[in-house]
């Protein structure tokens, strides 16, 4: 503080200091600069895609208004006042005004009209399908993550041992097949040549008929649906997790306190959560949080493939409609779910090491 | 004090593998440990001490074996056991509640992400089943006993201690279950001078009062005046002399550890005998032939004339024999190794 002893003003008013003590705390927290980027970061995505969208050629709403022009015989400023009231859009107005209205209707959690069905809202949209997806997908990243740190802690130990030369082949292959590809030979060898299963069948999120309730029945379904995804996603994910996970293992166990702690005669079941898993997982949780943050993104091709009705199958309803209040909707909601991954496991890493945890107060 | 030594070890051979074949970092090393007393094994670099000290707890890495030789243990009932055969659950129980280790380098030595208390209470638990409260004084006591504030130490993480209160942090979790033997590698190496004091100090104290045996490894020939009652030279992964401290560093009868005391600098007096050991230790994967050291021996280079080392001493690798009542020397001349300097530090 700049306030010299003299200040009379700092002399009255004891408690502005305290305050200001308070505010700098704040600020000077971990959790809240890491807040205040995220945010800041959606603001700045937002912004981006609100801008790319207008430049992209083929305005829809430009298209729409020549459409019915041309077919209705109708005037532009009636075409356009038509238009307009569809899709709550209006091409004329200055790009400012367009740029603020879109941010005001953000703060307020309106994402505009789709496009693709007219008067239909793109927040309703997304609610519709956003659940499905990170359902699967989120379920998929759970089971991969803790199959493939327990699998690359086996290998670890057994090192050069059966267990971990036929994982790491195995591990490896996975890894490169990319997952639409691999969606793509389930579906044609497994559910049309060797006929498995019934492909079709399990389209969607669920079947139709079927009401979304909380009952045994319906969670069952849902999982029929989901389970070609879920294992997609679980079989192109798990190898890099084991793969990582075995050589952050490898590591850990050389470490001096590993060996300390065999010497002070610890059970070796002590020894491998508290000692070398906990340690070992540590880095992988940056990479968790990246790969959650893909939850969204990753979905796209699989979900066209198996036709689960989820965010990834609608952008690319959205990209074939034309549809861009939809496709900017996606978009922003693709970016939280980076930034908000990236925010959790920061938080989360904080928690899980005191080294950092303690680094974000001091220096 | 019996007769018999809590610690037997004898011709024990330590391999690592390497990629360029198997090399023995120790070679034949035997020695006794007697209860209460506090043996320094010095020798430079690489010359197998934390090998050997590890070896004695059975930590050595994956890579490292211990193909022959036997390291016998005599429990407080007078029963013995051969720690190289021990069964594994077995090995886990004698592991610091019989013999502890502190490790060199301890700044990684505990484990980042638990705080000091649980990883005393860890230690605890393996061995006994203790209540909370009766762990929580243990652990008290044991901080108290090496002079730092449990209430600080205990709830925090290691990163949160300096270099000098975590290394005693060790040694108090390593007398946390009161061993008999005590290993300690290095204890005071990376730390300041001062810590340094204050740590022997501490560790002088704790023998006294708590008595067990004690192995500590240093370069630092003047820690090992003061805290040894015996000491062994290594040389080349062998023991090279053994024997009382004041008879080793009064009248040293290898060339090797005179050799060490003069590149000591006198604490007081002029400088001039300082003179340090030309060349380096030998390989290990490739040890020339006959006594490792003869390549740098002065004294073996003068009794061959000038001519190179002395023709015994490249065509055989002297044994460890007796020279005096409690001294053992590995060297074919040991009867005309001349020290005539004064003893370095006399315990201080
Ligand atoms: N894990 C290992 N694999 C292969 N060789 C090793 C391994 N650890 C130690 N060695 C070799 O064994 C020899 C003895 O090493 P050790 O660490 O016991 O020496 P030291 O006397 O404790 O040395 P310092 O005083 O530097 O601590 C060295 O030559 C070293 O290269
Ligand atoms: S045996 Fe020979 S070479 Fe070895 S220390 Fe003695 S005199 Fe020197
Ligand atoms: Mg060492």
């Amino acid at each position: 503080m700049s306030v010299t002893e003299a200040d009379p003003v700092a002399a009255a008013a004891p408690t502005r200091p305290a305050v200001l003590r308070v505010l700098s705390a704040v600020w000077r927290s971990y959790a809240f600069r890491r807040i205040l980027k995220a945010v800041l970061t959606v603001y700045l995505v937002a912004t981006f895609t609100f801008f790319l969208v207008r430049l992209l050629p083929g305005n829809p709403v430009e298209v729409y208004i020549n459409t019915l022009m041309q077919q209705n015989g109708m005037s532009y400023d009636q075409a356009a006042n038509m238009a307009k009231a569809l899709y709550s859009f209006d091409p004329g107005k200055p790009l400012v005004v367009q740029y603020l209205d879109y941010l005001n209707g953000l703060l307020h959690g309106d994402l505009g009209n789709s496009i693709g069905s007219p008067g239909t809202t793109v927040g309703s949209i997304l609610v519709a399908y956003l659940p499905w997806t990170l359902f699967s997908v989120g379920i998929a990243l759970i089971i991969s993550f803790c199959l493939g740190i327990l699998l690359g802690m086996a290998m670890a130990y057994r090192r050069n041992g059966v267990i971990d030369h036929v994982l790491s082949v195995i591990g490896s292959l996975l890894h490169s097949i990319p997952n639409y590809l691999l969606a793509i030979m389930i579906v044609v060898f497994l559910g049309i040549q060797l006929n498995l299963f019934d492909v079709s069948q399990m389209r969607g999120a669920y079947s139709p008929g079927v009401t979304p309730e909380f009952s045994a029945d319906f969670f069952s379904d849902v999982m029929y649906h989901a389970g070609l995804p879920i294992t997609t996603y679980v079989l192109t994910t798990i190898g890099s997790w084991m793969l990582v996970m075995k050589s952050s293992t490898v590591e850990t166990l050389g470490e001096d306190y590993v060996t300390v702690a065999k010497a002070r005669g610890l059970r070796d079941r002590r020894i491998a959560t508290a000692y070398v898993g906990r340690n070992a997982v540590l880095p992988l949780f940056s990479q968790l949080a990246i790969a959650a943050g893909f939850v969204v993104g990753g979905s796209i091709l699989i979900e066209q493939v198996f036709q689960y009705q989820g965010i990834g199958y609608l952008l690319f309803r959205a990209v074939n409609d034309r549809d861009y209040p939809l496709m900017q909707g996606i978009f922003l909601v693709i970016t939280i779910a980076v930034v908000l991954a990236n925010l959790v496991a920061d938080l989360l890493y904080g928690r899980l090491d005191p080294r950092i945890r303690i680094g974000g107060g001091e220096r | 004090m019996t007769d018999e030594p809590v610690l037997a070890v004898r011709d024990l051979v330590v391999e690592y593998r390497t990629p360029a074949g198997p090399v023995r970092a120790v070679r034949g090393a035997s020695f006794d440990l007697y209860e209460g007393e506090s043996l320094a094994l010095v020798g430079e670099s690489g010359c197998g001490k934390t090998t050997l000290g590890l070896a004695l707890l059975r930590l050595l890495p994956r890579l490292g074996s211990t193909p022959h030789g036997e390291v016998r243990y005599r429990r407080a009932d007078g029963s013995t056991v051969d720690l190289l055969t021990m069964r594994k659950e077995q090995l886990r129980r004698f592991r610091w509640h019989e013999a502890a280790m502190v490790f060199q380098g301890a700044m990684n030595a505990l484990n980042p992400v638990l705080r000091v208390q649980d990883q005393m209470y860890d230690t605890i638990r393996a061995h006994r089943s203790m209540s909370a409260s009766a762990a929580r004084k243990r652990c008290h006591e044991v901080l108290d006993m090496v002079r730092l504030e449990p209430r600080r130490v205990m709830p925090s993480y290691p990163h949160e201690l300096s270099g000098g209160m975590r290394q005693r942090v060790l040694i108090a979790m390593a007398l946390l279950l009161s061993p008999r033997v005590l290993v300690l590698d290095e204890p005071t190496t990376a730390l300041d001078i001062l810590t340094q004091r204050s740590i022997v100090d501490v560790l002088q104290e704790l023998r006294r009062e708590l008595g067990f045996a004690m192995v500590f490894v240093t370069h630092d020939l003047a820690l090992a005046a003061e805290l040894a009652d015996r000491v062994a030279t290594m040389y080349a992964g062998r023991i090279v002399e053994l024997g009382d401290s004041r008879d080793v560093f009064a009248a040293p009868r290898h060339p090797y550890t005179a050799g060490l005391i003069r590149a000591v600098p006198p604490a007081v007096g002029e400088a001039t005998e300082i003179s340090s050991i030309p060349g380096g230790p030998p390989s290990l994967a490739a040890l020339p032939p006959g006594c490792p050291f003869s390549v740098r021996c002065g004294l073996s280079a003068e009794v061959g004339d000038g001519d190179g080392p002395a023709g015994v001493c490249v065509q055989a690798d002297p044994e460890l024999t007796r020279t005096g009542e409690r001294h053992e020397v590995a060297c074919h001349y040991s009867d005309r190794v001349e020290f005539t300097r004064e003893v370095v530090v006399d315990g201080v």
